[in-house]
Protein backbone atom coordinates (compact mmCIF):
# COMPACT_ATOMS: atom_id res chain seq x y z
CA UNK A 1 0.00 0.00 0.00
CA UNK A 2 1.46 3.66 -0.80
CA UNK A 3 1.69 5.71 2.30
CA UNK A 4 0.30 8.70 2.55
CA UNK A 5 3.26 11.00 3.91
CA UNK A 6 1.61 14.74 3.04
CA UNK A 7 -1.26 13.36 4.87
CA UNK A 8 0.60 11.66 8.14
CA UNK A 9 2.75 14.63 8.52
CA UNK A 10 -0.08 16.59 8.69
CA UNK A 11 -2.62 14.84 11.21
CA UNK A 12 0.50 14.91 12.96
CA UNK A 13 1.09 18.52 13.12
CA UNK A 14 -2.22 18.98 13.46
CA UNK A 15 -2.55 17.66 16.79
CA UNK A 16 0.50 19.17 17.57
CA UNK A 17 2.71 15.82 18.53
CA UNK A 18 6.35 16.37 19.02
CA UNK A 19 7.97 14.33 16.54
CA UNK A 20 11.34 13.81 14.51
CA UNK A 21 11.49 11.91 11.24
CA UNK A 22 14.51 9.64 11.31
CA UNK A 23 14.70 6.45 8.91
CA UNK A 24 14.34 5.90 5.59
CA UNK A 25 12.27 9.05 5.28
CA UNK A 26 14.84 10.76 6.54
CA UNK A 27 16.92 9.54 3.93
CA UNK A 28 14.59 10.91 1.44
CA UNK A 29 14.54 14.32 2.79
CA UNK A 30 18.09 14.65 2.65
CA UNK A 31 18.53 12.94 -1.01
CA UNK A 32 18.58 9.27 -0.80
CA UNK A 33 17.38 7.57 -3.94
CA UNK A 34 15.88 4.23 -2.10
CA UNK A 35 12.50 3.94 -1.89
CA UNK A 36 10.91 3.57 1.63
CA UNK A 37 7.10 2.61 2.18
CA UNK A 38 6.67 4.04 6.01
CA UNK A 39 7.38 6.75 8.07
CA UNK A 40 9.24 6.61 11.48
CA UNK A 41 8.72 8.60 13.60
CA UNK A 42 10.60 9.09 17.13
CA UNK A 43 7.91 10.71 19.25
CA UNK A 44 8.54 12.42 22.52
CA UNK A 45 7.02 10.60 25.23
CA UNK A 46 5.25 12.64 27.16
CA UNK A 47 1.50 11.73 28.34
CA UNK A 48 0.48 15.20 26.80
CA UNK A 49 2.47 13.64 23.77
CA UNK A 50 1.19 10.31 23.55
CA UNK A 51 -2.84 11.58 24.07
CA UNK A 52 -1.72 13.82 20.95
CA UNK A 53 -0.32 10.73 19.00
CA UNK A 54 -3.15 8.36 19.69
CA UNK A 55 -5.48 11.43 19.02
CA UNK A 56 -4.01 12.24 15.61
CA UNK A 57 -4.35 8.40 14.49
CA UNK A 58 -7.19 6.89 15.94
CA UNK A 59 -9.49 7.84 12.96
CA UNK A 60 -6.94 6.42 10.71
CA UNK A 61 -7.60 2.68 11.88
CA UNK A 62 -3.73 1.93 13.57
CA UNK A 63 -3.31 -2.01 14.13
CA UNK A 64 0.15 -3.73 14.27
CA UNK A 65 1.74 -3.95 11.46
CA UNK A 66 2.10 -7.98 10.31
CA UNK A 67 -0.20 -8.86 12.97
CA UNK A 68 -2.95 -11.51 12.07
CA UNK A 69 -6.40 -9.41 11.65
CA UNK A 70 -8.85 -9.78 14.54
CA UNK A 71 -6.71 -9.42 16.84
CA UNK A 72 -7.96 -7.49 20.04
CA UNK A 73 -5.19 -4.26 19.86
CA UNK A 74 -7.18 -1.35 21.85
CA UNK A 75 -4.86 2.33 20.56
CA UNK A 76 -5.45 3.49 23.90
CA UNK A 77 -2.53 6.02 25.46
CA UNK A 78 -2.39 3.20 27.84
CA UNK A 79 -1.23 0.96 25.16
CA UNK A 80 1.14 3.20 23.88
CA UNK A 81 2.27 4.08 27.59
CA UNK A 82 3.00 0.40 27.98
CA UNK A 83 4.86 -0.05 25.12
CA UNK A 84 7.76 1.85 23.26
CA UNK A 85 8.31 1.66 20.08
CA UNK A 86 5.17 0.54 17.27
CA UNK A 87 5.09 -0.65 13.82
CA UNK A 88 1.51 0.35 12.76
CA UNK A 89 -0.51 -0.23 9.54
CA UNK A 90 -3.11 2.76 9.10
CA UNK A 91 -6.04 3.90 6.49
CA UNK A 92 -3.19 6.47 5.17
CA UNK A 93 0.08 3.73 4.81
CA UNK A 94 2.34 2.21 7.33
CA UNK A 95 4.51 4.75 10.38
CA UNK A 96 6.55 3.30 12.80
CA UNK A 97 6.23 5.18 16.28
CA UNK A 98 9.06 4.79 17.99
CA UNK A 99 10.06 5.66 21.58
CA UNK A 100 13.84 5.54 20.73
CA UNK A 101 16.47 4.44 17.94
CA UNK A 102 19.54 2.44 18.40
CA UNK A 103 22.71 4.64 18.57
CA UNK A 104 20.94 7.81 18.90
CA UNK A 105 18.17 7.20 22.25
CA UNK A 106 15.08 9.12 22.63
CA UNK A 107 13.59 12.34 21.84
CA UNK A 108 15.07 14.62 23.84
CA UNK A 109 18.19 13.34 23.30
CA UNK A 110 17.77 13.47 19.45
CA UNK A 111 16.45 16.66 19.58
CA UNK A 112 20.10 18.48 19.31
CA UNK A 113 20.62 16.65 15.86
CA UNK A 114 17.18 17.77 14.37
CA UNK A 115 16.59 20.24 11.57
CA UNK A 116 13.50 21.93 10.36
CA UNK A 117 12.39 20.95 7.04
CA UNK A 118 9.04 22.08 5.57
CA UNK A 119 6.81 19.63 3.57
CA UNK A 120 3.87 20.30 2.10
CA UNK A 121 3.22 23.68 3.83
CA UNK A 122 4.14 21.75 7.20
CA UNK A 123 7.44 22.17 9.48
CA UNK A 124 8.74 19.60 10.67
CA UNK A 125 12.18 18.14 12.67
CA UNK A 126 13.83 15.58 10.73
CA UNK A 127 17.27 14.11 11.69
CA UNK A 128 20.33 15.39 10.42
CA UNK A 129 22.38 13.65 7.82
CA UNK A 130 25.12 12.88 10.08
CA UNK A 131 23.14 11.27 13.23
CA UNK A 132 21.03 9.60 10.65
CA UNK A 133 24.47 8.12 9.22
CA UNK A 134 25.70 6.76 12.91
CA UNK A 135 22.07 5.50 14.10
CA UNK A 136 22.21 3.30 10.91
CA UNK A 137 25.85 2.43 12.03
CA UNK A 138 24.42 1.35 15.21
CA UNK A 139 21.97 -0.48 13.81
CA UNK A 140 24.59 -2.80 12.41
CA UNK A 141 21.87 -4.89 10.30
CA UNK A 142 23.38 -6.31 6.94
CA UNK A 143 20.10 -4.91 5.17
CA UNK A 144 21.43 -1.23 6.01
CA UNK A 145 24.83 -1.68 4.34
CA UNK A 146 23.33 -0.01 1.17
CA UNK A 147 21.85 2.41 2.57
CA UNK A 148 24.69 3.76 5.00
CA UNK A 149 26.81 3.66 1.86
CA UNK A 150 24.23 5.65 0.17
CA UNK A 151 24.15 8.24 3.09
CA UNK A 152 26.85 8.24 3.58
CA UNK A 153 27.72 9.27 -0.41
CA UNK A 154 25.52 12.25 -0.03
CA UNK A 155 27.25 13.64 2.87
CA UNK A 156 30.63 13.62 0.76
CA UNK A 157 28.09 14.52 -2.44
CA UNK A 158 26.70 17.36 -0.35
CA UNK A 159 30.74 18.32 0.98
CA UNK A 160 31.80 18.47 -2.86
CA UNK A 161 28.72 20.61 -4.27
CA UNK A 162 28.69 22.68 -1.02
CA UNK A 163 27.88 25.81 -3.66
CA UNK A 164 25.29 24.50 -5.61
CA UNK A 165 23.22 22.65 -2.84
CA UNK B 1 37.23 31.01 5.33
CA UNK B 2 36.05 27.95 3.12
CA UNK B 3 36.87 24.62 4.55
CA UNK B 4 37.29 23.42 0.80
CA UNK B 5 36.28 19.47 0.03
CA UNK B 6 39.49 18.17 1.70
CA UNK B 7 38.14 20.00 5.24
CA UNK B 8 34.85 18.88 4.56
CA UNK B 9 35.96 15.06 3.92
CA UNK B 10 38.10 15.25 7.51
CA UNK B 11 35.52 17.03 9.12
CA UNK B 12 32.98 14.06 8.18
CA UNK B 13 35.41 11.55 8.51
CA UNK B 14 36.25 12.58 12.10
CA UNK B 15 32.24 12.75 13.37
CA UNK B 16 31.82 9.08 11.08
CA UNK B 17 35.24 6.81 11.08
CA UNK B 18 35.73 5.27 7.89
CA UNK B 19 34.54 1.38 7.84
CA UNK B 20 35.84 -0.59 4.93
CA UNK B 21 32.84 -2.95 4.45
CA UNK B 22 30.60 0.63 3.62
CA UNK B 23 33.57 1.72 1.98
CA UNK B 24 33.34 -1.47 -0.30
CA UNK B 25 29.53 -1.01 -0.81
CA UNK B 26 30.23 3.28 -1.68
CA UNK B 27 31.76 2.27 -4.82
CA UNK B 28 28.36 0.84 -6.22
CA UNK B 29 26.45 3.76 -5.35
CA UNK B 30 24.80 5.79 -8.85
CA UNK B 31 25.66 9.21 -7.99
CA UNK B 32 24.32 10.81 -10.22
CA UNK B 33 21.05 9.95 -8.76
CA UNK B 34 22.03 11.54 -5.68
CA UNK B 35 23.02 14.32 -7.38
CA UNK B 36 19.96 14.78 -9.20
CA UNK B 37 17.82 14.65 -6.04
CA UNK B 38 20.27 16.99 -4.20
CA UNK B 39 18.82 19.35 -7.12
CA UNK B 40 15.27 19.10 -5.96
CA UNK B 41 13.61 20.30 -2.98
CA UNK B 42 12.83 18.05 -0.26
CA UNK B 43 8.98 18.20 -1.17
CA UNK B 44 9.82 16.72 -4.98
CA UNK B 45 11.87 14.26 -3.50
CA UNK B 46 8.98 13.08 -1.35
CA UNK B 47 6.92 13.60 -4.80
CA UNK B 48 9.09 11.18 -6.86
CA UNK B 49 9.18 8.68 -3.70
CA UNK B 50 5.43 8.29 -3.95
CA UNK B 51 5.39 7.92 -7.98
CA UNK B 52 7.65 5.59 -7.53
CA UNK B 53 5.69 3.65 -4.90
CA UNK B 54 2.80 3.82 -7.64
CA UNK B 55 5.55 2.52 -9.90
CA UNK B 56 6.25 -0.40 -7.69
CA UNK B 57 2.10 -1.58 -7.31
CA UNK B 58 1.84 -1.42 -11.00
CA UNK B 59 4.67 -3.90 -11.23
CA UNK B 60 3.13 -5.83 -8.58
CA UNK B 61 -0.18 -5.78 -10.43
CA UNK B 62 1.43 -6.78 -13.97
CA UNK B 63 3.86 -9.73 -12.18
CA UNK B 64 0.72 -10.92 -10.22
CA UNK B 65 -1.35 -11.28 -13.32
CA UNK B 66 1.22 -12.68 -15.54
CA UNK B 67 1.46 -15.54 -13.01
CA UNK B 68 -2.27 -16.25 -12.76
CA UNK B 69 -2.10 -16.41 -16.68
CA UNK B 70 0.95 -19.04 -16.74
CA UNK B 71 -1.44 -20.73 -14.31
CA UNK B 72 -5.08 -20.98 -16.17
Amino acid sequence: MKTNFPELLRILSHEKVQFIVVGGAAGIAHGSAMITYDLDIVYDRSNENIARIVTALSEYSPYLRGAPPGLPFDWSDRTVKNGLNFTLTTSLGAIDILGEIAGGGNYDELLPEAGEIELYGINCLCLNLEKLILTKRAAGRAKDFNAIAELEALLEERAKHSDSY
Amino acid sequence: MRRGYNGCVQEIQSLIPLDPVIEAYKKDIDRTLLRENLRLTVEQRFENLMSLQDFVEELRKAGRKLHEDKLS
